[in-house]
């Protein structure tokens, strides 16, 4: 898995590609994830459009970083969900959990100005 | 459509890196068995749950035990067969993790999302070596497509 990130009004954009299904992989994500919190960044888009596929290790990722924004009054939301994870949502009915946006623009805008 | 029939063992020490280099194992070895793409995640994902748990779980994240993982392709399925060193656990005996009050735990999915990607699903405790847990995904019925 690769990562990258960039931060658009306020917002910062997660832009992981690959697999997400544990190891090092999921380490990084979730180290990369709680750099923003610590740095009082709390609006978090991740954009899933390159994510191959994940398992439960990326799932608990994006329910811990979830959890996390909301005790810090902070938000996540995800983009570009693919019909692959959308599948993995809706079997462990976690698509009632999360905000999801068919593009990265609609779920920046969707934060709060 | 029809598989080129094969069987592979291999041995993996209990160290993260073993969730990407068993994928990238078995990602080759179905790719070169004709396996369809459609149904390469499922799979991935599948012995990526299996094998996170055997790694953590069962062999205590000790890179002194293995993590045994065999691919047995027939013509119209592949098993995959993965064996850890640990005591093994009672799969049905897990939380629920569909269960309103669960939603929102970081861990507990994996054998659910197992269950729901594979066609079959089996436990063994074997003798003095460890759990192994057995995955089959059915392709076809096996006549030449």
């Amino acid at each position: 898995m690769k990562l990258s990130y960039e931060e658009r009004d306020g917002v910062v954009i997660l832009k992981p590609k690959g697999k997400i299904l544990g190891g090092p992989d999921a380490t990084l994500l979730k180290d990369q994830l709680q750099s923003f919190i610590d740095q009082g960044k709390t609006r978090v888009v991740i954009d899933l459009a390159a994510v191959d596929y994940m398992n439960s290790t990326g799932l608990g990722i994006l329910i811990s970083t979830l959890t996390t924004l909301r005790k810090a009054n902070g938000e996540l939301k995800l983009a570009n969900v693919t019909e692959k994870i959308q599948s993995l949502l809706t079997i462990t009915k976690l698509v009632t959990v999360f905000d999801d946006y068919e593009t990265v623009e609609e779920a920046v805008s969707a934060f709060p100005q | 459509m029809s598989l080129k029939p094969g069987r592979e063992l291999r041995s993996f020490p209990s160290v993260p890196d073993t969730v990407a280099d068993v994928d990238s194992f078995l990602d080759q070895r179905l790719r070169d068995a004709g396996f369809p793409d459609e149904l390469m995640a499922d799979v991935a994902v599948s012995v990526s749950e299996v094998v996170n748990n055997a790694v953590i779980h069962g062999n205590g994240a000790n890179p002194e035990k293995h993590v045994d993982v065999e691919v047995e392709i027939a013509p119209d399925r592949i098993s995959i067969a993965i064996q850890d060193e640990g005591a093994g656990f009672d799969p049905d005996t897990l939380p629920d993790p569909v269960a309103q009050e669960n939603l929102l735990r970081e861990v507990g999915r994996g054998l659910f999302i197992v269950r729901a990607y594979m066609d079959e699903v089996h436990f063994q405790m074997v003798d003095g070596r460890g759990l192994r847990i057995t995955l089959v995904k059915i392709v076809s019925d096996g006549q030449p497509g």
